[in-house]
């Protein structure tokens, strides 16, 4: 075995079948069609490693997941009577579905949203000023005090 | 049982009053011991600098409700009978680790809401009895805000420099200006440069899950080191059972128990801050022949009155991008226009309303889920990139909280089928948000509904109506009438006066304003009263 066959997975992560991972994907571009310059889920990994890392964090979906993937039939159909009648269960899904891709660096580059984590953002000095500039509380402090104090008896 | 050396202050829990009261009675020179049933948390641990931490936040690890995460530490809480979940964090530092760190003090007309308009209760005490304190814990939980609020009477200043508003606060403060609405840049217990332990805030906007970086107002890391520095000493994994009293009816010290085995903790002087439902139901546990109906409740009152202090949400879509998620996550602006009684709007008392930073891709994503209108338009599928991109980054969030009037029958009472891991009683919370309440939340969000709109918002819509803040309060009424309330204006138990009750419990009424400011100067209140009276507290020698 040399070293590019060896798949390194997270300690304990739950590991979906191909099966599994085939029907996750079908499931999820229906629930992420892509556009807008964004892919579709399958086009963002989802049924492969980001899926993974959030079995990983969230084994409390881990169910979820496996439950919806076992429902035969049209998959448009099954999404659809999940969501008319488990409503639950479909949230869960595709907000694990939506957490996977929106883990996704490229995806979220393309949203617009900074970083792969949340990114350190000191506040320069005399920021907060610049935004206060132009007289902006002015008018709230020429209005006066809307207080009523405490009674004196 | 093991039994450790008596101690002047013993404090059962290490939240935000515990060790408001532990740093400044240790630094007093009081031998202080402070049982707490969880445990330190590590920084490192925090889900805020990595990917997945949307995720995390709501995973066993690290959800805000006690049940979800079921740690050894956490105790169950019955909601058969309640409207809302109970959110707590149980550890060193108590819920400011998971609170946005808001730091918002009551008008004066909190303090008198019988005379000024007819309901509820007084407090026995007044704005100005606590203004001392409110600004000396504003110093130990480095305070950033703006002076000059025509909101509050003049005075109490916060001690450091505000945060920028950013551009979510500057395109709201515009729309309020055209409105003629109140509205001040916001304050927090997150410093806007370095001050003593904390260091400066980096806005990671992630304070909801943990601050990463050491800056927000964490009592673990503002006051706990403090407090051990003075020689307070911490346990942590130690859960009391029960307090104990002598026969001539003083506290003695407390039950609890650590790695499984039973110990006793004897002290002088007894101090509860175990929150707005662990207080009532340790006081419940610690029944007695001389207290059948639980300690301190001779008044019936212990565990009653809950308010929880229901919160609505309204969010906005706007065409520029707003870096909606840049923190400090708490409050970039407040508007308090809407927070005395006007009695033509169908509701007594009001609401305060802070602009939050909205946070990641995924709450935006729930948002569109949840939201009212919203979760039945088109989302999943074609729409879903499309209604991604306009939102993120794109939005500005109102958080209405209302002033939730004290009820008899909102309550906590113990629950001996669902227990802890050592075997003690669950809390059962019995509540049902007040037809009052509702009427605060529908008007405020209607109102701030019409501030996204003079704000130049292109979409706005409700994502939460009526949803538990995590504020746990009036559990342990705080009056000067024996017969109605359970503690006296400095938190000391009517039937134990060696006994005191240092945190939300003690909430004659909710307020409208975010807890833990108000929490912190009661604590340090009771505490300073502590000192000036040590000659004359009776104590147990037992």
């Amino acid at each position: 075995m040399s070293i590019t066959d060896v798949t390194i997975q997270p300690a304990s992560a739950p590991v979906l079948s191909e099966e599994q991972r085939a029907r996750l994907a079908v499931l999820a571009d229906l629930l992420i069609s892509g556009g807008a310059g964004l892919p579709s889920a399958s086009g963002a990994e989802v049924p492969t490693q980001w899926i993974d890392r959030v079995l990983a964090v969230r084994a409390d979906l881990d169910a979820t997941v496996r439950a919806v993937l076992d429902l035969e039939g049209d998959p448009g159909e099954v999404l659809a009577g999940l969501r008319a009648e488990s409503p639950e269960l479909f949230g869960a899904f595709a907000m694990a579905v939506a957490g996977a891709y929106l883990i996704n660096p490229r995806v979220r580059r393309g949203l617009g949203y900074p970083g792969p984590a949340p990114m350190k953002n000191p506040a320069l000095p005399g920021e907060a000023e610049a935004y206060l500039e132009g007289g902006i509380l002015d008018v709230v402090v020429a209005r006066g005090p809307i207080y009523r104090p405490t009674p004196t008896s | 049982m093991g039994t450790a050396p008596t101690a002047d202050i013993l404090i059962v829990g290490a939240g935000a009053s515990g060790a408001t009261a532990a740093k400044h009675l240790a630094s007093e020179g009081f031998s202080v011991v402070v049982l707490d049933q969880g445990s330190w948390t590590s920084a490192s641990d925090l889900p805020g600098d990595k990917p997945e931490y949307e995720l995390m936040w709501g995973n066993h690890l690290w959800h805000p409700d006690p049940n979800m995460r079921s740690r050894p530490e956490d105790y169950p809480t019955n909601l058969d009978d309640s409207e809302q979940p109970v959110y707590m964090y149980n550890g060193m530092g108590g819920s400011t680790v998971f609170f946005a760190g808001v730091w918002s003090r009551p008008m004066p007309s909190d303090f008198r809401v019988k005379t000024m308009d007819g309901v509820a209760d007084d407090w026995p005490i007044s704005y100005e009895d606590l203004l001392p304190f409110y600004e000396a814990t504003d110093f130990d939980m480095g305070v950033s805000g703006l002076g000059g609020n025509p909101a509050y009477p003049p005075g109490g200043d916060p001690p450091l420099p505000a945060h920028p508003i950013h551009l979510t606060g500057r395109r709201m403060a515009e729309g309020l200006n055209r409105l003629g609405w109140h509205w001040w840049p916001g304050y927090s217990a997150i410093p806007s440069r370095a001050h003593k332990n904390q260091a400066q805030c980096e806005r990671l906007g992630v304070c909801r899950t943990g601050c990463v970086v050491g800056a927000k107002g964490s009592a673990d890391v503002t006051l706990l080191p403090e407090a051990m520095q003075h020689g307070a000493r911490l346990e942590a994994g130690a859960r009391v059972s029960q307090i104990t009293v002598d026969e001539h009816g003083l506290a003695s010290g407390a039950v609890y128990f650590q790695d499984g085995v039973e110990k006793f903790q004897p002290a002088k002087v007894v101090l509860v801050g175990a929150n707005g439902i662990g207080t009532p139901r340790l006081l419940l546990m610690s029944e007695s022949a001389r207290h059948p109906n639980g300690l301190a409740n001779s008044s019936d009152l212990v565990g009653r009155r809950l308010m929880l202090h229901p919160f609505g949400s309204v969010i906005g879509l706007y065409d520029d991008d707003l870096e909606d998620w840049v923190g400090p996550a708490g409050t970039q602006i407040e508007c308090m226009e809407f927070y005395e009684t006007d009695l033509s709007r169908g509701f007594v008392r009001g609401s305060k309303w802070h602009v939050m930073g909205t946070g990641g891709p995924l709450e935006m994503a729930t948002r569109w889920h949840i939201g009212e209108g919203v979760s039945e338009e088109p989302f999943w599928g074609e729409q879903f990139t499309a209604k991604m991109k306009q939102a993120v980054g794109h939005s500005v969030d109102w958080i209405v909280h209302a002033e939730d009037l004290p009820e008899e029958h909102n309550r906590v009472t113990l629950d001996h089928e669902k227990t802890d891991s050592d075997g003690l009683p669950g809390a059962k919370i019995t509540y049902k948000t007040s037809d009052n309440t509702h009427r605060i939340l529908d008007f405020g969000l209607n109102r701030a509904l019409e501030a996204h709109e003079a704000a130049g918002a292109t979409k706005a819509w409700i994502t939460f109506r009526n949803f538990s803040s995590g504020h746990n309060l009036g559990t342990a009424k705080m009056g000067d009438d024996p017969e109605t309330s359970v503690v006296n204006r400095w938190g000391q138990a009517h039937d134990v006066p060696n006994l005191y009750v240092i945190d939300g419990s003690v909430f004659t009424t909710s307020t409208a304003t975010n807890p833990t400011a108000t929490i912190c100067a009661l604590a340090r209140r009771t505490a300073a009263y502590l000192v000036e009276n040590r000659r004359e507290q009776k104590v147990s020698t037992a």
